[in-house]
């Protein structure tokens, strides 16, 4: 277990953890996902990139606020990911899948209630 | 930044000449929500529905209203109730101009604010003049707390 990025104090706070789990990579993101901190998620979603993984799951389920920015980063994600490495989100809640069902990022990126789904739909 | 929050049963938020970039967005943003879970009986989807607009037009604010200035200039947040209609109503002024994408810009959130707003208010309008951007949005079935 690694922790890459931690938060701004006084602003909004995000904390991101990376682990592996076979060929997978699994980033948990916490707290708040908005302008101040979607360079986060970015960041840990290139650096999980580098180690040729056969998916990147992003868990969102530990967010409670869920902005337009970090929107962006999730579709930008599936933009720019190798073809070769699979995407998933994690997210259950008002304040993350709704909003990604609402626009249609949802369907993008490959939205997942729960971890356990995640992995499961990643290493079938 | 001055502010106003008024108890009883017309609930009013209001932060003016708050300064129009990333870490007000988010300092307002979490007083808002505060204020919000204080004053009505929201369930969570609906409390997360009005923050996240307030949010996404506060960010617009934010990214698109000052890019050719020096500095961030101001934005103004106003919440009102109207008890007997039910609705909130929330503005957010800025004195800036916004701009739609360009290739040089490589802001992510670009282009989903606007559809979010309209997603997830009842009532959303974008009015842009020269003198600045309002965005006002509205929900109805909005209860006070007694």
């Amino acid at each position: 277990l690694e922790v890459i990025v931690t938060s701004q104090p006084a602003a909004s706070q995000c904390t991101i953890e990376r682990r592996r789990i076979g060929e997978i990579e699994v980033l948990s993101v916490a707290g708040v996902v908005d302008m101040l901190t979607a360079s986060q998620l970015e960041e840990a979603i290139a650096a999980a990139t580098k180690d040729s993984p056969r998916g990147v799951i992003v868990d969102l389920n530990a967010v409670d606020f869920l902005a337009s920015a970090g929107m962006g980063i999730l579709v930008a994600a599936r933009d720019e990911l190798p073809a070769s490495v699979q995407l998933a989100v994690v997210a259950d809640g008002p304040a993350t899948s709704r909003p990604l069902k609402l626009i249609g990022i949802a369907e993008v990126v490959g939205l997942h209630a729960t971890l356990d789904e995640a992995l499961a739909a990643l290493t079938a | 930044m001055p502010s106003t929050e008024k108890p009883g049963n017309r609930p009013q938020f209001a932060r003016t000449d708050a300064l129009a970039d990333p870490v007000s967005a988010a300092a307002i943003r979490r007083e808002f929500s505060d204020w919000l879970r204080r004053s009505f009986t929201l369930d969570a989807t609906k409390a997360s529905d009005v923050v996240l607009a307030v949010n996404e037009a506060m960010a617009n604010a934010a990214e698109f209203a000052y890019v050719t200035g020096e500095r961030p200039g101001t934005m103004h947040v106003q919440a009102d109730y109207d008890g007997t209609a039910a609705r909130l109503t929330v503005t957010v002024a800025d004195e800036g101009t916004w701009r739609s994408a360009g290739p040089a810009t490589k802001e992510r959130s670009r282009g989903r604010g606007i559809p979010l707003m309209h997603a997830l208010a009842d009532r959303a309008t974008v009015d842009s003049s020269r003198a600045g951007t309002t965005v006002c949005l509205e929900w109805n079935c909005v209860t006070a707390v007694r």
